[in-house]
């Protein structure tokens, strides 16, 4: 059996110090296998985005180690990272992150032609990822005539250039409208199912949990596996809008009765005339 | 690398063109300074670069004639043009002082002519003639344009009042204008009866002008015997000394405002594609990559601002003083070259900041949104 892509042991972060410490992501343990699509989800705040930058070698642990496809980068000096970054990751970011001054194809072609590598080997994949993500009418377009879900194939087509085994993906449908998120989420699962790849997407999206092996929880900078019981909608009292009860920030207790809000604006509302708000629910819950 | 950092340089047009212009005004500065101060360098040896003598005599102790006062006594002449290997001695009276015409007052050298002597004249008349009467002057064509006078006007050396009746070409310079006057006329306001201020020793043919001075030198006493090559060289040297100062001063502070546009425009691009400088960061550049980069950049700027000065040099300065007269100016390639390694330096240090930015700059906020 193959090893995991990623393996990170007791991965921490931390920022400040003395009494102004945070720790943005606590002891955290984790092993990516081949071929298998991890969501990581939790509240704003709770710490995804730093244990992404730290796993995609952008940013150093405080302590403990992550492992590459067998390389320990924790141990690489700084100025090794950037080769891990360009041949053994592809990173997609919610807002694409094109290059602007280049073409679709330039910018597909761009991890391939910052390290050393067979030039006309790299154009021949981004000829035929070009044609897989169906860009070739765009091939020579510049990113701003492009719609948001051309970017993203495009990034995603970048981030494949150099046939790294680790796709890191941050709100990729975070952008994107309900039809070309969905999309999106069908090239990312074809990814690891027929082309085994491993990806770690971060997001809000719950429609991607469809296609998740696993999901991991982060709060407080802490992981855990999801479980179900802990995903509970709730209405909104003020404006009745779907909530999370459990990621849920904005909470009151009235009457023994525990409400969640969407926002300050609705708890503030709900503040100024709790009883009207709770006779509502209590009559259209 | 290099397709992104010339694309992504020239992707913001606006910006280049802007910063490229303002980096060739800094240069432009340069060059037309240079070309004032050596124009004018030029210029203020005119008379004596075109009398080309083989030999200048005057005064011992006196090695040119810029701002200088000599006086020979007239039988050295006679004893000069006795000595072996010369074929004609020319004298003339010199004095600096300021003329009034048109309303204007001016510094000038003023020349004296023996009647009927043209080998220490004018060169170049471009209206009018050459002296042949008492309170007669030849002035610059130049200096007529300005002070709005001209032929038949007049003009006032010290008490005396001349009557303007040629005008010649190539003797006027900001710093001291030739004049031409009547030897005898000089020679009341001088009161310097019996003396001459230079000679102007021509030599028989092949005779060593060296060799000449040195037998004048040698053989009449308490006069100096300089070859014009010599004597040009005391005389541009003593001209240069008078601005260089300003000059190297000026080619400071137009370098200066240059590396401070250079870097502002490398620092405001490296500010405004600080997030593009992450995500390449994160996609796997090296910092030693983007700060090459950056440097490139940098450095293209400085070559399109060092092209549009040189084309500016070449094609616009020349035809300056078809404008403005009173001007004369020298573009020297070797002014240029300088320029060019002013250039290297300012593009090195106008992209250190820019740098220092980049190697700080943290790959993780290409996730920012």
């Amino acid at each position: 059996m193959t090893g995991p892509v990623v393996s990170a042991k007791n991965l921490t972060r931390s920022f400040g110090s003395g009494h102004t410490v945070v720790m943005a992501v606590d002891n955290v343990t984790l092993d990516i296998m081949p071929a298998e699509i991890v969501l990581i989800m939790g509240p704003s705040g709770s710490g995804k985005t730093t244990l992404l930058s730290m796993l995609g070698g952008l940013l150093r642990p405080s302590q403990g180690t992550i492992e590459i496809s067998g390389t320990n980068i924790t141990a690489l000096k700084e100025s090794a990272l950037p080769e891990i970054r360009a041949l053994k990751i592809g990173f997609i970011f919610q807002t694409f992150n094109l290059l602007d001054a280049l073409t679709v194809e330039e910018n597909i072609l761009f991890p391939a032609q910052l390290h050393p590598g067979d030039k006309h080997q790299a154009k021949r994949r981004a000829s035929k990822l070009i044609k897989q993500l169906g860009l070739e009418n765009r091939r020579t377009a510049l990113p701003q005539t492009l719609s948001g879900g051309e970017k993203q194939r495009v990034a995603i087509a970048r981030a494949l250039i150099n046939e790294p085994k680790l796709i890191l993906a941050d709100e990729p449908t975070g952008n994107l409208d309900t039809q070309t998120g969905q999309e999106v989420m069908m090239i990312l699962q074809t990814l690891a199912r027929e082309h085994g790849y491993s990806v770690i997407i971060v997001t809000h999206d719950p429609r991607v949990e469809d296609i998740a092996d696993r999901i991991l929880w982060l709060e407080d900078g802490k992981l855990t596996d999801r479980k179900e019981e802990n995903h509970k909608w709730v209405k909104d009292p003020v404006c009745g809008m779907h909530i999370d009860e459990w990621t849920a920030k904005i909470k009151i207790d009235y009457n023994n009765t525990t409400f969640s809000f969407c926002s300050n604006t609705c708890l503030k509302r709900f503040d100024d005339n709790p009883a009207k708000y709770t006779k509502a629910m209590s009559t259209n819950p | 690398m290099f397709r992104w950092t010339w694309k992504s340089l020239f992707n913001q047009r606006g910006t280049l063109i802007g910063s490229a212009l303002g980096i060739a005004c800094t240069f432009i500065l340069v060059i037309f300074f240079d070309a004032v101060w050596r124009g004018e360098s030029i210029q203020v040896v005119s008379y004596p670069n075109h009398m080309k003598p083989d030999v200048w005599v005057m005064q011992s102790g006196v090695g040119n004639m810029h701002m200088a006062m000599s006086y020979v006594w007239d039988w050295k002449a006679d004893k000069i043009a006795e000595i072996p290997g010369v074929r004609k001695v020319t004298p003339i009276l010199y004095m600096n002082s300021v003329v009034k015409t048109g309303g204007h007052e001016m510094f000038a050298f003023i020349v004296g002519l023996t009647p009927n002597e043209k080998r220490a004249g004018p060169w170049k008349l471009t209206a009018g003639r050459h002296i042949k009467n008492s309170l007669e002057t030849v002035i610059p064509d130049v200096l007529s344009r300005i002070t709005n006078v001209s032929i038949g006007d007049k003009l006032r050396i010290t008490d005396k009042s001349f009557t303007i009746v040629g005008l010649s070409a190539e003797t006027y310079s900001s710093a001291n204008s030739v004049l031409f006057v009547p030897f005898s006329d000089l020679e009341d306001i001088l009161s310097s009866a019996g003396t001459y201020s230079y000679l102007l020793v021509d030599a028989e043919e092949g005779v060593d002008p060296k060799r000449l001075a040195e037998r004048i030198r040698n053989n009449v006493e308490k006069v100096n015997a300089l070859t014009h090559e010599e004597f040009i060289k005391n005389d541009l040297s003593m001209a240069k000394q008078m601005g260089v100062e300003i000059i190297i001063m000026m080619t400071v502070i137009s370098s200066a405002l240059a590396a401070l546009i250079v870097g502002f425009t490398s620092y405001s691009l490296v500010i405004r594609r600080r997030r593009e400088l992450a995500i390449i960061k994160a996609l796997g550049m090296g910092s030693v990559n983007i700060l090459i980069s950056v440097m490139i950049q940098s450095a293209i700027l400085v070559l399109i601002g060092f092209i549009i000065t040189v084309l500016f040099s070449f094609f616009v300065i020349p035809y300056i003083p078809l404008l403005l007269p009173q001007l004369t100016l020298s573009i020297s390639m070797n002014a240029i070259l300088q320029l060019g390694i002013i250039a290297l330096i300012v593009s090195i240090l106008g992209a250190l900041i820019p740098a220092w930015l980049v190697s700080r700059l943290d790959p993780a906020t290409a996730f920012h949104v």
